[in-house]
């Protein structure tokens, strides 16, 4: 126990300079990024809320009181449902399943679009080619429509969701990452390496995908806020899981009672806009901080 | 030029089979039968069930119903719908007119004042006004556009009663002529407004950043230091180099225009493309599904097409006839 204590100790003791150099850059960029710095500080707010739902309000999303439809107030702060339910409980518990959709999904197109872009471009040939031609009558189809249709025939639960969500939006991170390894594998480094007699598997998850991971990272985190926003969408159109509490699913309930209670609509949708701002804002600081020939002309403020 | 065309269009004509084929096979993979849905569920009768399965071509293998499906293509018959037995054709050119009208005018007018104040912001860049503009375009870029139609609704339609809440006509009053354009206009109003909010920021950011782009060249910079005005290095240099990528993405957008606004369609009740998808899923109406989904990719295939015979035309450095390309 005490080692495992040490062992992160050390890691935040900034003792190598290099580690040194890495911290002192990584608060530079945040200091002179404004879209990065606000959208850490939403990103903290989102965290405590989904971990800290508990100590937020202690109903419970399900269940069902007496006053239906009622305008906010100071028992019920955001009012409730038509069914009786606590909308600003369901909106805090919701913040855990936009969560949840918005990054496994995105880490699921992260990871796929990493090794396949990675292959492509690290190998070449033939591979490549067929992966270029493959991403390109991918792109041709709709994504929405296709995603739609899926989770209409194939069911609505959430994992199912997650799945298709990731699986339709790959292809961005693969042509990132595909790029990043033609211009990686020409380097001297990767030569050095083969020369030495690493293989070439070894090599690219040594130091290809390390190396070229970055703009992949930047596009993930902006995936994170398509995925919620897909979500949404979803489960307004009534494909969502049933079993879950999600916004874009109280937009759809809320809109029966638009005209006698829209704060059910009205309250999950600013919290969509908030969540979807958080990342979109994250990954455009992290794609500007990241890309040192955009810097000299937006850089920052 | 027009070998590479043709090159291209061969491709097309393989990426649409294969799409297609992916779609068609997909549907027909999934669990729920349109046969079940037609014969009623009170009190199917065997023999209707087998009557409609041998009707619609159901007892064949799904790629025995693929080359029927290519087979009727090529006369130009897409089938017929299972639910309303209406040709699959004329069913889509009836909702096609109406989706286009409305995303078709909220694209224009997206394309438009996104992209001019995306030059403006990228001019005075780090401004106030850049900044306002951006900060702005991120908002709306999280925004739901279902939600922000249903706010429309809520603010325009009925709390202030300015505009309807939903429907292309009037239903109460028949009017023809003049009378139907205006009243269709009248309509269009709030479910173009929300797609122009939604979509504007896109236009916005590309114009902005690709102006942004441009002007960090090498050759602008030799420009400027050359003494010329930075009014012409602009006009001349900068936006023509800066509108390649507007004019790529704009024509993927006209290509999936055909699908409709799904989502604004149901939010105002629009009858589109969109909505006939949704009841298409819904009724597990394979012949419309596989129809729009036809007609979608070959819109994409064509503005693909398109887009690279504008390429050509607008930035000369792009040969098509060179090997390489």
């Amino acid at each position: 126990m005490k080692k495992f204590f040490k062992a992160i100790a050390d890691f935040f003791r900034p003792q190598s300079p290099s580690r040194k150099a890495f911290f002192e850059r990584v608060v530079t960029a945040i200091k002179r990024n404004a879209q990065l710095r606000i959208g850490l500080i939403l990103l903290a707010v989102l965290l405590f809320v989904a971990f800290g739902a508990g100590l937020l309000t202690s109903r419970s999303p399900y269940y069902m009181y007496d006053d239906l439809k009622q305008a906010p107030n100071s028992t019920y702060l955001l009012g409730t449902d038509g069914l009786g339910r606590d909308v600003y409980t369901m909106i805090v518990y919701g913040t855990r399943v936009s969560l949840m959709i918005g990054i496994v999904a995105a880490s699921i197109s992260g990871i796929i679009g990493t090794m396949v872009g990675a292959i492509a471009g690290y190998f070449g040939g033939k591979v490549d080619r067929f992966v270029v031609e493959f991403i390109n009558i991918f792109v041709m189809t709709p994504s929405f429509f296709l995603i739609l249709i899926i989770i209409a025939l194939f069911g609505s639960s959430i994992t199912n969701v997650m799945l298709v969500l990731g699986l339709t939006s790959w292809t961005g991170n693969a042509r990132l990452m595909r790029a990043q390894a033609i211009s990686i594998k020409e380097r001297v480094f990767i030569k050095s390496a083969k020369v030495i007699g690493e293989g070439n598997w070894k090599i690219m998850f040594k130091h290809v995908i390390p190396n070229g991971i970055f703009p992949v990272i930047a596009n993930t985190t902006m995936n994170v806020s398509g995925a919620i926003l897909s979500e949404a969408s979803l489960s307004f159109l009534g494909l969502g899981d049933p079993n879950v509490v999600s916004w874009g699913q109280m937009i759809s309930h809320g809109k029966t009672y638009m005209s006698p209670a829209p704060w059910i609509s009205i309250s999950a949708g600013i919290a969509i806009v908030f969540t979807v701002l958080t990342f979109f804002l994250l990954g455009e600081g992290l794609k500007n901080v990241l890309s040192p020939k955009l810097q000299n002309v937006q850089g920052g403020e | 030029m027009a070998r590479y065309i043709g090159k291209r269009a061969i491709t097309g004509v393989v990426m649409v089979i294969l799409s297609v084929c992916i779609n068609f096979t997909l549907i027909r993979l999934a669990p729920g039968d349109p046969i079940r849905i037609m014969a009623g569920t009170d009190n199917p009768n065997q023999a209707m069930i087998d009557t409609l399965t041998k009707k619609y071509g159901l007892d064949k293998s799904i790629p025995e119903q693929f080359v029927m499906f290519l087979a009727g293509i090529a006369k130009g018959d897409l089938g017929f719908s299972y639910v309303s037995h209406e040709n699959v054709v004329d069913a889509i050119l009836l909702k096609l007119g109406p989706t286009l009208m409305l995303s078709l005018t909220a694209l224009i007018i997206a394309v438009l004042l996104g992209t001019t104040l995306g030059i403006l912001a990228a001019r005075k860049v780090n401004s106030w006004w850049d900044k306002f503009l951006c900060g702005i375009s991120y908002v709306f870029d999280s925004t739901p556009s279902f939600w922000l139609g249903l706010i429309m609704i809520l603010v325009f339609a009925s709390a202030l009663h300015i505009f309807p809440t939903s429907g292309m006509v009037n239903l109460r009053v028949q009017s023809k002529g003049l009378g139907r354009i205006l009243d269709i206009a009248y309509h269009l109003v709030l479910p173009v407004t929300t797609l122009v909010c939604i979509q504007t920021p896109y236009y916005f950011r590309i114009a902005r950043s690709s102006v942004l782009q441009v002007m960090a060249e090498d050759f602008i910079t030799t420009f400027k230091a050359t003494g010329m005005p930075r009014k012409k290095v602009f006009n001349k240099y900068v936006f023509k180099n800066a509108m390649l990528p507007t004019i790529t993405v704009v024509g993927m957008s006209i290509a999936f225009l055909f699908s409709g606004a799904v989502l604004i369609e149901t939010v105002f009740a629009w009858p589109g493309m969109g909505r006939l998808l949704i009841d298409s899923i819904s009724r597990r109406d394979y012949p419309i599904l596989t129809g729009i989904y036809f007609i979608i990719s070959v819109a994409v295939a064509t503005m693909m097409i398109l887009i690279d015979i504008v390429y050509g035309i607008v930035d000369p450095r792009i040969k098509h006839d060179q090997p390489s390309t």
